[in-house]
C-alpha cells in the first residue's frame, strides 16, 4: 500500500477491483465503511463476480476475468476526453512532460518497439527520454550506436539521460502525455464493451463517477484503489497494477490522504516476505540480486544503483543513490567481521541468480528431475499450484521433502493424494519428514501488514507437544550445516563459516534479536557532520540515513532502520494518539520507510508546498523554519524548498511519477496494453494477432497442457477465497468449517439451466489440466456476458478445500485440489501465476 | 440466565404483577444492525458460539453462503443471505443478521405458561430462564420472527439473550464486540434509534437510497434490535424479515379473553351442577328400600 | 361385550332388590383408565391454561414433569376412548327412544323421572356426553401433536400453529364441560351411578327406573326398542 488501511476513511472515492476486501480483509473494510459513514464516499466495485464488497457498493460493474486493462485504460481515455485530470500534478509530478526518444512505438499491433520473436523478448533500449538541454528543450541527438545483441548476455541497456527533454504543455507529440492520450485512444467505451463484456453506458456511468473527483480540476477531492490477486494473478498482473498507478498519477491521487494504489494483502505477513527477500529475485530492502555479469561489487553497484535523471531546472533526490550503503550494511549484517573492504565486504559469498528461480520455476525444476528436495514452511505448496497435479507428481520425484506444519497438509500427504494406488505408493521413494510446527500465537515477533506497519506480537501460549518454533528448527539445521562444513570442509564453505550468528542462544535465536540485527547498528563511533549527533559503536542505529558504504554500519535491511533503535523496540508502541484526526496514528507500532504512514506525501501539497487539501493536511513546507513538517513524516528531504522544484517521488531516479516506465522497468512494456489472459474466450479485439502477453512463454513438460481458442473449453474460471477460510488451513478448525462445510462451484443461473443443473447437484469442472468436482453454486450474482458479440459465461470457485481436513478426512467431499484447473504461466515481471482467467467445461458430475 | 443486577419487569406465566413492574430505568439496551454494511463475514456467528460456549454444528452447503436455513437451539445468531433482484434488473445481495429482536412486547413471554421461564429486564431484554423452562413450546407459536428453539436433550428452549451475562456487567455483546466493519452498534435505544435515522437519512439523502429506513417494528411495542434496511418497504427481502411483526391474535386472544371466558365457562360449570343439586338434590331410585344406595351391602342378601 | 353377559349374572332376575351387573369388569378398567388419564390431562393442562392454576403441576412433579407426561397421558386417553368407541359404539347409538327421552328432558333435570320415556341401556345425555369425548379426543390428539412437535410446523405454515392452540383450547373447554356434569352426575346426582362404574352392578329397582329398556331386555329378552332389535 502507498497508503494504509486507516488511511482509506479519507477517501472521496474508492474503487475495488481484482480483490474482494470485504471478504478477505473483513477488519480493514471498515475503513471503507467509515468513508462513506462519514465523507460520504462512493464505491465502484468491478469484479467477475457480485461478492459482498460488491454488496456493500454503490455501482457494481460484472467485468471478465483478465480483462482489467481495458477497464482501466477506457477510464483513461475518459479522464483524459474529458479532462478530468490533475494538469498541475501532472505536469509536475509526473513525467507527463518527458519527452520519449524517436524510435520508441506505441503497440497498435500488440507489440512494443524492439520485439525479438526469436527470443520473445524486448530490446528495451527505445524505452527511454529524450536526451534534453539545460533549458528542457530537445538536445541533439547522439545517436548511441546500438549495441549489438551477443549471444546468450542481454545487450546492457543505456543509461537515463542526466538531462531529460520536456515539454510543461505536454503537447509535444512524443511527450509522455501525448502517448498517453494516444495509446489509449483505442480503448474507446465501444472497446471496453467488447473485451470486458461491461455494456457502455454502464462503463460511462463508472468512468464519469470515478473521475467525477477532478471534475472542474478541483483538486480537494481524493480517490483510492484497492486491489488484491485479482489484478497481480494474470500474465499481465503488474501491468494492470501500472495501469491503476497511472489512473492515480494523472487523477493527483498518489501521495494524499484517502488516494494511493493500495495493494491489500492475502496474508498478514506477506508483506513482511517481501520486504525481508522472501523472493529469488531481490535482497531485503528491495535490492536486486547480483547477477553473474556483476563481476565484482563496485560493477554490481554500478548497475544497481540509479543515477538522476530529470529536466535540467528541476531537482531529483534519487533516493536509490544511498544503494551501496544499503548493499554494503547489508553485506556487514550477513558476515560481520568477515565482510572486510579487502573482499568486497564478502560480496562473493552470496549467490550470483542467473535466472528465473520463482515458484513455478522450483516445481518445474523437481519435476524434470533437478531438484531434488523441498523445505515447505509456513505453505501449502501442493494446493498452493499452480497445475497441483504436477507439484504432486514432481514431489514423487524429490529425495526428501521436509515439512514444518501445524497440521498435516496435502502437501505432506502428497504420497496418498486421491488417484494415488497402493502399488503406486510403492514406487514412491521421497522420504517426507513432518516437522510440528509453532502457530502464530504461539511466537513472538513481528508481522508487517498492507499498510507496511511492523507490529510486535507476544507469545499467546506455548507451542503444544513436540512443535517447534521455525527459527528454531532453521537454526539447528544450520549449526549442524556448518558442523558438517567445519569438520569436513567443501568447495565453498566460507559464506556458511562465516555467517553471523550472534544470537544469545544460538539454537534458539530470539526474534527480539534478529529485529535489532535488521535496524542495524553502528560498528565505529559514527558522527552527523551537520548535527555533530554521534553514535557510539555498538548501538543500535536510529535510522537508515545513518548506513554508511565503508562497512561501519551493518542492517539487515535498511528499509526496517528505525524499528529497534536505542529508544527499544518501536513495533511493540500501542500510542492512540490522532492529533490530525486523519488516522496516522504515528506512535502505533512502527511503519517503513521511517514512520512514514503515507508515501510520496509530498505530492499532497501543491508545488510551493502548500496542501491541496487544507482539512486534510498531511505535510507542508514550513517558509520560516525552512524545513518540510506536518502530522505525517514528510516522505522528502526535510530542507528541499518548493523553489527548487525537487520531484516529490524520490524513489525513482527522475523524482517523479512514472507514468511512462522507461527502460529495464517492466519486461513487457513502458506504458500497459491489454492482452487476453494465456487461455482465453477470444481473440484480443484490440491485434487478433498478438493476442497475448509477447513475452510471456508456456512451461513444456508433458503436464503443461494449455486449452486454445476452439478446443470446447468455453467457459472461463476464476479463483477466489472465502471470508469463512483462511487459505488451506482452517478446513482443520471446525469454527470455520460449520461455516462453509464443502467445496463449490459458484455457476450463473442461466448456465446452470443450459447445463441442467440444479443447486447442490455435484458439478465436474474441467481444464486441459486436469478436473474438479464439486456441489454447484447456481447463482444470480454471476450473469452472462457478451463478450466481442460472444456469449460468455464465467464460474468461480473457492481454493480452500482439498483432501485433508475435517470434512475431507469423512470424505465428505470430492477430495479434489482446486489448483489442479490452473495452468503454469507465469507474470513475466513478478513471476505470479495466471490463477485468474481460464478456461474450463463444466458437467453434471 | 438470572442476573441479579438487572431489575424485572414482566414475567411469563406469573400469576399476578411482577416485582419490578413500574419500575421506571433511564434507558433501555438497543442493538443496531446496519444492513447496509454488512459484509456477511459471520463473525458475529462464531462470537456468539464462542462466547455461549457452543460447538461445532453438522451443517450441510446448500445453494448459499447462509450457515445453516435457521437459528437453532444452539446457534442463536445467523446471518440471512438473500440475492436480491432489484426493480432494475440488477442484483443486490442482501445479508442480515437474524437473533432475538427482544421486543418490548414479547410474544414468547406473553405465550409461556411456566411461572419465571421468560423474563423481561427492565432494560428490555427478554431472556429465558432455563431452570423455570417447561419445554412446552409455547413461546414458538407466540414469536412473530421465529426465534426460540428447542434443545430436544435437555427438553428447554433457547435463545439469544443479548448477551444479558456481558451486558449486566457492563459490556457490550459479544455479537457487537466482534463486527469488524461497524454495522452493529450497542447502546441505549434512545441513541441507537437517532444513529439509525442519520444512517438512514444519509442513505436516502446521499446514496440513492429512496426507500431507505429503519426497522423498529410498532406492532410488538418496538424491539431491542433494529434495522437499517435499504429498502424498509420490503423487509421480507431481507431473509423475512415480517413487514409488520405482531403477537398472533391467536395467542392474544389465547393468554387474554380466552383465559377469562374458559375460566368463567368452567366456574359457570361447577356453579350451575352445585345449584342443580341444591334446587333438584340426588335422584334415589332405592331410596325407599335403602337409606344409602351406594351402600352395597343392603342390597345383598 | 353383550348385554347377555349382563343376564348371566348369578343374580336372579327379576327379583326385586337383586342387582343387575351393569358394567363388566373390563369396561370398569377402561372408565377409570380413561379417568385417570384424563384428570392428568385435566390437572396438567389447566396448570399450563393459566398462571393462577400453574400450582397444579406442582401437585404432579413440576412444570418439566408436567409437560413431558401431559401428551403421553393425553395419548393414553385417546386409547381408551378409543378403545371405548370399539365396545359401546353401538350402544351409544341414538334411538327413537332417545329422541323421545331428549324431549322430556326437562323431568329428568327437575328429578320428576317418571314422567320420563323408557329408555336403553344409556340414556341421551350419556350418548352426548361419550360423542363429546369421542370428537373431543379426536381433536385433542391432532392439535396436541401440532403443539408436541411445534417447531416442526414449518414457519410458512404457521397458521397451523395458531390453528392448533386455537383447536386444542375450544376442545379441552368443551371437555371440561362435560367432564364437570358427568362427575356430578355421576357421584352427586344419580345415586347407584358412581358404584355402577366401581363395583360394575346396579339394583334391578335403579335400572328399571334409570334404563327400563335396558332393564326388560336383560331381564326378559323382550325386543323394546330398536336397541334391543339387535343380535344380543
Amino acid at each position: 500500500m502507498t497508503n494504509g488501511w486507516i488511511d482509506i476513511k479519507n477517501a472521496d472515492m474508492m474503487l475495488v477491483m481484482g480483490g474482494n476486501p470485504a471478504e478477505n480483509h473483513p477488519c480493514g473494510f471498515k475503513w471503507v465503511i467509515e468513508a462513506k459513514k462519514t465523507r460520504n464516499a462512493k464505491l465502484i466495485v468491478v469484479d467477475p463476480r457480485y461478492t459482498r464488497t460488491a454488496a456493500t457498493s454503490d455501482l457494481f460493474l460484472q467485468i471478465r476475468a483478465g480483462a482489467d486493462i481495458a477497464f482501466l485504460g477506457g477510464v483513461l481515455r475518459y479522464a483524459i476526453e474529458n479532462n478530468r485530470v490533475a494538469r498541475e500534478y501532472l505536469a509536475n509530478y509526473t513525467n507527463a512532460s518527458f519527452i520519449v526518444k524517436d524510435g520508441f512505438k506505441l503497440p497498435e499491433d500488440g507489440l512494443y518497439s524492439g520485439f525479438d520473436a526469436a527470443s520473445q523478448t524486448y530490446d528495451r533500449s527505445s524505452w527511454n527520454y529524450e536526451e534534453g538541454n539545460d533549458s528542457g528543450g530537445a538536445a541533439p541527438t547522439h545517436t548511441a550506436a546500438k549495441a549489438a545483441s551477443g549471444p546468450g548476455a542481454p545487450p546492457p541497456l543505456p543509461p537515463m539521460p542526466a538531462k531529460v527533454a520536456y515539454d510543461l504543455t505536454l503537447q509535444h507529440p512524443r511527450c509522455v502525455f501525448q502517448l498517453l492520450r494516444q495509446q489509449y485512444s483505442r480503448y474507446t467505451p465501444e472497446m471496453v464493451e467488447r473485451i470486458t463484456g461491461i455494456p457502455k453506458e454502464q462503463f460511462l456511468k463508472a468512468a464519469d463517477l470515478y473521475t467525477s473527483i477532478r471534475k472542474d480540476g478541483d483538486m480537494k477531492k481524493v480517490g483510492t484503489i484497492l486491489y488484491a490477486v485479482g489484478w497481480t494473478q494474470h500474465t499481465f498482473g503488474t501491468q494492470i497494477i501500472r495501469t491503476a498507478a497511472i489512473l492515480q498519477l494523472l487523477l493527483g491521487n498518489v501521495g494524499r490522504a484517502g488516494g494511493g494504489v493500495n495493494a491489500l494483502r492475502g496474508h498478514s505477513n506477506i508483506q513482511g516476505a517481501t520486504d525481508m527477500g522472501g523472493v529469488f529475485d531481490i535482497w531485503p530492502g528491495y535490492l536486486k540480486v547480483p547477477n553473474p555479469a556483476d563481476t565484482d561489487l563496485p560493477a554490481y553497484l554500478k548497475r544497481i544503483t540509479p543515477t538522476a535523471s530529470k529536466p535540467a531546472p528541476w531537482e531529483s533526490f534519487n533516493y536509490w543513490s544511498n544503494t551501496p550503503k544499503f548493499a554494503i550494511s547489508y553485506l556487514k549484517a550477513m558476515f560481520g567481521d568477515a565482510a572486510k573492504k579487502e573482499n568486497d565486504f564478502a560480496f562473493h559469498y552470496m549467490p550470483k541468480v542467473d535466472r528465473d528461480y520463482s515458484w513455478a520455476q522450483i516445481w518445474d525444476g523437481m519435476y524434470r528431475g533437478s531438484v531434488k528436495g523441498l523445505f515447505a514452511f509456513g505453505m501449502n505448496g501442493v494446493a498452493i499450484g499452480p497445475d497441483s497435479q504436477k507439484n504432486i507428481d514432481a514431489l514423487k520425484k524429490a529425495d526428501f521433502l521436509v515439512v514444518g506444519e501445524i497440521y498435516p497438509d496435502e502437501t505432506s500427504e502428497f504420497w496418498k493424494s486421491p488417484g494415488v494406488t497402493p502399488e503406486e505408493m510403492k514406487t514412491i521413494n521421497t522420504t517426507v519428514y513432518r516437522l510440528p510446527c509453532a502457530g502464530f500465537a504461539e511466537k513472538d515477533g513481528s508481522m508487517t501488514n498492507s499498510a507496511r506497519w511492523l507490529q510486535w506480537k507476544n507469545v499467546a501460549i506455548p507451542p503444544p507437544g513436540d512443535a517447534r518454533l521455525d527459527q528454531d528448527i532453521l537454526a539447528q539445521i544450520y549449526l549442524r550445516i556448518r558442523e558438517l562444513y567445519q569438520k569436513e570442509g567443501g568447495k565453498f564453505p566460507d559464506p556458511i563459516l562465516n555467517l553471523t550468528w550472534a544470537y544469545t542462544s544460538p539454537q534458539h535465536p530470539a526474534l527480539g534479536e534478529l529485529t535489532k540485527e535488521l535496524n542495524g547498528k553502528a560498528l565505529a563511533d559514527l558522527t552527523d557532520p551537520k548535527t555533530q549527533v554521534t553514535i557510539k559503536k555498538g548501538q543500535q542505529l536510529p535510522g537508515f540515513a545513518w548506513l554508511k558504504d565503508d562497512g561501519t554500519t551493518s542492517c539487515g535491511n535498511w528499509l526496517y532502520s528505525g524499528s529497534w533503535t536505542e529508544a527499544g523496540n518501536q513495533l511493540i508502541r500501542r500510542g492512540t494518539e490522532d492529533p490530525s484526526g486523519q488516522g496516522i496514528y504515528q506512535n502505533w507500532a512502527w511503519s517503513w520507510p521511517a514512520n512514514r504512514r503515507v508515501l510520496y506525501n509530498r505530492a499532497s501539497c501543491d508545488p510551493s508546498g502548500k496542501p491541496y487539501d487544507p482539512s486534510r493536511k498531511q505535510v507542508w513546507w514550513n517558509e520560516s523554519a525552512q524545513a518540510w513538517v506536518g502530522n505525517d513524516v514528510p516522505d522528502f528531504k526535510a530542507d528541499s524548498n518548493p523553489k527548487d522544484h525537487m520531484g516529490p517521488f524520490i524513489m525513482n531516479a527522475e523524482g517523479v511519477g512514472r507514468i511512462f516506465a522507461p527502460l529495464a522497468a517492466f519486461a513487457d512494456g513502458p506504458l500497459p496494453e491489454h492482452y487476453e489472459p494465456i487461455e482465453s474466450p477470444v481473440q484480443n479485439a484490440l491485434h487478433p494477432k498478438q493476442s497475448n502477453n509477447p513475452v510471456v512463454k508456456k512451461f513444456k513438460t508433458p503436464a503443461d497442457k494449455y486449452s486454445t481458442l476452439g478446443d470446447g473449453f468455453n467457459i472461463v474460471c476464476t479463483t477466489y477465497r472465502l471470508t469463512e477460510h483462511y487459505h488451506y488451513w482452517t478446513k482443520n478448525n471446525p469454527m470455520n468449517v460449520q461455516l462453509i462445510p464443502e467445496p463449490f462451484v459458484e455457476i450463473p443461473v442461466e448456465l446452470a439451466a443450459e447445463l441442467g443443473i440444479k443447486g447442490n447437484d455435484k458439478v465436474k469442472v474441467t481444464s486441459a489440466r486436469s478436473y474438479y468436482v464439486a456441489k454447484a453454486f447456481v447463482t444470480k450474482r454471476i450473469r452472462p456476458m457478451i463478450i466481442d458479440g460472444k456469449k460468455v459465461y464465467q464460474i468461480g470457485i473457492p481454493i480452500h478445500q482439498g483432501y485433508r481436513g475435517i470434512q475431507e478426512d469423512e470424505g465428505k467431499d470430492a477430495r479434489t485440489i482446486l489448483n489442479r484447473l490452473t495452468p503454469t504461466v507465469l507474470d513475466p515481471n513478478a513471476h505470479t501465476p495466471e490463477f485468474k482467467g481460464f478456461m474450463v467445461k463444466l458437467e453434471k458430475a | 440466565m438470572s442476573q441479579a443486577t438487572l431489575a424485572i419487569r414482566r414475567i411469563s406465566g406469573h400469576a399476578g404483577v411482577a416485582p419490578g413492574e413500574g419500575v421506571e430505568r433511564d434507558y433501555q439496551v438497543c442493538k443496531l444492525v446496519d444492513t447496509t454494511t454488512c459484509i456477511g463475514c459471520k463473525a458475529c456467528e462464531v462470537a456468539c458460539l464462542e462466547w455461549n460456549g457452543y460447538e461445532f454444528s453438522d451443517t450441510r452447503f446448500d445453494n448459499s453462503y447462509q450457515t445453516m436455513p435457521e437459528t437453532t437451539w444452539k446457534y442463536w445468531n445467523l446471518i440471512k443471505f438473500n440475492e436480491h433482484e432489484n426493480s432494475d434488473g440488477t442484483i443486490s445481495l442482501l445479508m442480515r443478521k437474524d437473533q432475538c429482536m427482544h421486543c418490548a412486547d414479547p410474544g414468547c413471554l406473553a405465550a409461556c405458561p411456566a411461572d419465571g421461564a421468560i423474563v423481561q429486564y427492565t432494560n428490555g431484554i427478554v431472556d429465558f430462564q432455563q431452570q423455570n423452562c417447561i419445554g412446552c413450546g409455547y413461546c414458538v407459536s407466540g414469536c412473530p420472527f421465529d426465534i426460540p428453539k428447542f434443545n430436544p436433550a435437555t427438553k428447554k428452549m433457547f435463545k439469544c439473550t443479548l448477551c444479558v451475562d456481558r451486558v449486566s456487567e457492563g459490556l457490550e455483546p459479544a455479537c457487537i464486540k466482534s463486527c469488524p466493519t461497524g454495522c452493529l452498534h450497542f447502546g441505549t435505544k434512545e441513541d441507537m434509534k437517532d444513529l439509525a435515522e442519520t444512517r438512514a437519512t444519509q442513505l436516502r439523502d446521499n446514496f440513492g437510497f429512496e426507500k431507505a429506513g429503519v426497522y423498529d417494528p410498532p406492532g410488538v411495542g418496538g424491539t431491542g434490535v433494529i434495522y437499517v434496511l435499504h429498502d424498509a418497504t420490503n423487509p421480507e427481502a431481507y431473509g423475512g424479515l415480517p413487514k409488520d411483526p405482531h403477537i398472533p391474535w391467536v395467542v392474544r386472544f389465547w393468554k387474554g379473553p380466552a383465559k377469562w371466558i374458559g375460566n368463567l365457562a368452567m366456574l359457570g360449570g361447577i356453579v350451575g351442577v352445585t345449584l342443580h343439586y341444591l334446587r333438584f338434590g340426588p335422584k334415589q331410585v332405592d331410596a325407599e328400600k335403602h337409606d344409602d344406595p351406594t351402600d352395597e351391602k343392603g342390597g345383598r342378601p | 361385550m353383550s348385554t347377555s353377559q349382563v343376564i348371566s349374572s348369578r343374580r336372579s332376575l327379576g327379583e326385586t332388590g337383586g342387582r343387575i351387573l351393569r358394567y363388566t369388569l373390563s369396561e370398569r378398567v377402561l372408565h377409570w383408565l380413561a379417568a385417570i388419564t384424563y384428570i392428568y390431562c385435566l390437572i396438567t393442562g389447566l396448570a399450563f391454561w393459566s398462571p393462577y392454576f400453574y400450582w397444579l403441576a406442582t401437585l404432579v412433579g413440576g412444570g418439566p414433569t408436567a409437560r413431558f407426561w401431559h401428551p403421553w397421558f393425553g395419548l393414553g386417553f385417546t386409547l381408551a376412548v378409543f378403545w371405548m368407541y370399539t365396545i359401546w359404539r353401538r350402544d351409544m347409538q341414538t334411538t327413537g327412544a332417545d329422541r323421545r327421552w331428549s324431549k322430556a328432558v326437562k323431568y329428568y333435570i327437575e328429578n320428576e323421572d317418571e314422567k320420563l320415556p323408557p329408555i336403553g341401556r344409556f340414556n341421551y345425555g350419556q350418548k352426548l356426553f361419550f360423542w363429546l369425548m369421542f370428537y373431543g379426543v379426536i381433536l385433542l390428539l391432532i392439535s396436541g401433536v401440532g403443539l408436541w412437535y411445534v417447531e416442526s410446523i414449518p414457519w410458512s405454515l404457521r397458521w397451523l400453529r395458531y390453528l392448533a392452540i386455537t383447536v386444542h383450547v375450544v376442545a379441552a373447554l368443551a371437555t371440561i364441560g362435560g367432564f364437570i356434569i358427568h362427575v356430578y352426575m355421576g357421584t352427586a346426582m344419580v345415586r347407584g351411578g358412581f358404584t355402577s362404574i366401581v363395583r360394575g352392578e346396579v339394583t334391578a329397582n335403579w335400572a328399571r327406573t334409570h334404563h327400563r329398556l335396558w332393564y326388560e331386555r336383560v331381564t326378559k329378552g323382550a325386543p323394546a326398542d330398536s336397541e334391543s332389535g339387535r343380535r344380543l
